[in-house]
């Protein structure tokens, strides 16, 4: 394969190809309500700081429409493909928020939760449209790595909650959003390595880019106490989990000895 | 009348075809003219993307109703694209996702610069362009739902007509959204109204425009808006947005038409 350091986007309509995205739509996971068994917290209620890195989880997964802005003020959203799938993963994104919304609120029976404030911000959004659009198409390789590490954090986050409190109900949703997250994951990873692969421009951007990412993403918009929490409970007491992270990294081509996950732990 | 925006998420579902027999296009194809229409809907539905994009530039999504609409909103308009999208297929018309990339690409540089223009406009004028999307939205889901009932009528197929009746009703709900947040939003400020009747009267197009080349919006217009049934339709649109505070007198469907020459 040659290399393009200048690749158009029609060099580029063969990623992912075994991902069926019109199949992905078809299938996408909706509301979990139904599947909830929301009494089995009346007896075995979840600790607070279960609840606490659910909250965050839930708060960042919400945030999905401030993180598409800025992916569609760039040249990733000609790609048709890339929109189809970003559609349905939005909204599988917001039935998992309700999943969690739906556990916490059972736990607070009668109290009334603060709407999260969305926060974004205006400025970045206008220099983020016109750099990425100097750019053009090697962002979209940039965002696709950028989800393909997000998942990869989200999956062992939520991962690491199930293990930390294996309660029978807890540890039922937790495997299901898992495997809605693993499916979106397959088509981010094909994407990126694709992409990745192909175009040297797009590994040294998405190496920047990545480096200075403030993981989960979304994390950037949320208060700082509990992003620290969030890593304080969930990874910093597994080193072997922040390893796994970083290796899987490391095999994104062009991204190795990041230790994205690593930093973002210390 | 609120909206109830839990309600709407809850029994948001992408609109069914499976149950339409369109083994019958086969014996009772479409006419050429009705197809072309029909190409023209589904790309526009599939590049609600694109409207969504522009939309996010503004403080628009940082509303958690808003946020909660936009996600459902997006998903079913992917939907009638594909639904669309098996019509055209059962004619032997292919719509895939390829041939879509090369419209968007077809847009340029123009495009490109429409998200930073909205969000400057947008954050300088903060809330209150919010009211502009509102009422915006509003007046492009009433013309879509005007166009879909009128080429049932016109085509009086029993799966095309059930197919478009069906998305009508969809659209029917997101004008729902549109008109209640916007009656809301233009009735709280003075500044909403007169940004709003500015940015409807100055930059308002139909729905495509832009993005579509404009043989095509002009076969769709003269098609789904000519004659005097047309014109009838298009003027129901205007009551509707002039209907909205501040935005009396409006006639922004009929000027489109005038501008573009379509006799009614």
């Amino acid at each position: 394969m040659p290399e393009h350091d200048e690749a158009t986007v029609d060099d580029l309509n063969a990623p992912a190809p075994d991902f069926d995205v019109r199949a992905f739509a078809r299938t996408a996971a909706g509301s979990h309500r139904d599947e909830l068994d929301l009494t089995a917290y009346v007896d075995a209620p979840l600790t607070a700081g279960t609840l606490r890195s659910l909250a965050y989880l839930r708060d960042i997964e919400r945030a999905t429409m401030s993180h598409l802005r800025g992916i569609l003020v760039t040249a990733t959203h000609k790609d048709a493909r890339v929109t189809a799938f970003l559609t349905t993963w939005a909204f599988e994104k917001f039935w998992i928020a309700d999943a969690l919304d739906a556990i916490i609120e059972a736990h607070n029976e009668g109290e009334t939760v603060p709407e999260t404030v969305i926060r974004t911000h205006g400025e970045r959004t206008i220099r983020e449209s016109i750099v990425a659009n100097i750019i053009g198409v090697p962002m979209t390789a940039v965002h696709m790595a950028m989800g393909t590490v997000d998942e990869w954090l989200m999956q062992a986050a939520y991962a690491r909650i199930a293990e930390l409190e294996p309660q029978e109900e807890l540890v039922r949703t937790l495997e299901n959003i898992i495997s809605v997250k693993a499916r979106q994951l397959l088509f981010f990873e094909a994407q990126a390595r694709y992409r990745l692969l192909h175009s040297s421009r797009a590994r040294s951007l998405t190496r920047r880019r990545l480096r200075t990412t403030p993981w989960p993403i979304g994390a950037k918009a949320q208060p700082k106490s509990e992003t620290d929490f969030f890593y304080s409970e969930l990874f910093r007491t597994s080193p072997e989990t922040v390893a796994m992270l970083d290796s899987r990294v490391d095999t994104l081509p062009g991204q190795a000895d990041l230790r994205l996950i690593r930093k973002a732990t210390s | 009348m609120a909206f109830d925006i839990d309600r709407y998420t809850a029994t948001s579902v992408g609109v069914q075809w499976q149950d339409l027999d369109f083994e019958d296009f086969k014996t009772n194809p479409l006419p050429e003219g009705t197809l072309r229409s029909l190409r023209y809907m589904a790309d526009v539905e599939y590049h609600t993307v694109c409207y969504l994009r522009d939309m996010l530039v503004t403080p628009s999504h940082k509303d958690a109703d808003v946020s909660a609409f936009m996600t459902m909103w997006n998903r079913e308009e992917f939907w009638h694209g594909e639904a669309l999208a098996s019509v055209l297929a059962a004619h032997g018309i292919t719509v895939d996702f390829d041939e879509l990339k090369s419209t968007r690409l077809k847009i340029g540089w123009k495009d490109r610069l429409d998200p930073i223009k909205q969000s400057l406009l947008g954050n300088i004028v903060g809330a209150d362009f919010i009211a502009v999307h509102m009422i915006w939205g509003a007046a492009n889901e009433w013309s879509a739902i005007a166009a879909y009932n009128r080429l049932a009528d016109m085509e009086n197929h029993p799966v095309l007509a059930e197919l478009l009746r069906r998305i009508a009703k969809q659209e029917a709900r997101h004008v729902a959204f549109y008109a209640s947040q916007a009656r809301e939003r233009l009735a709280r400020s003075k500044k909403a109204r007169v940004f709003a009747r500015f940015a409807l009267s100055k930059f308002w197009g139909p729905v495509g425009s832009g993005v579509m080349e404009e043989p095509e919006v002009f076969h769709v217009m003269t098609h789904l808006m000519g004659g005097a049934d047309g014109r009838k339709e298009a003027r129901k649109i205007d009551e509707h947005i002039a209907r909205m505070p501040g935005l009396q007198g409006l006639k922004i469907v009929e000027t489109a038409l005038k501008t573009r020459g379509i006799a009614a």
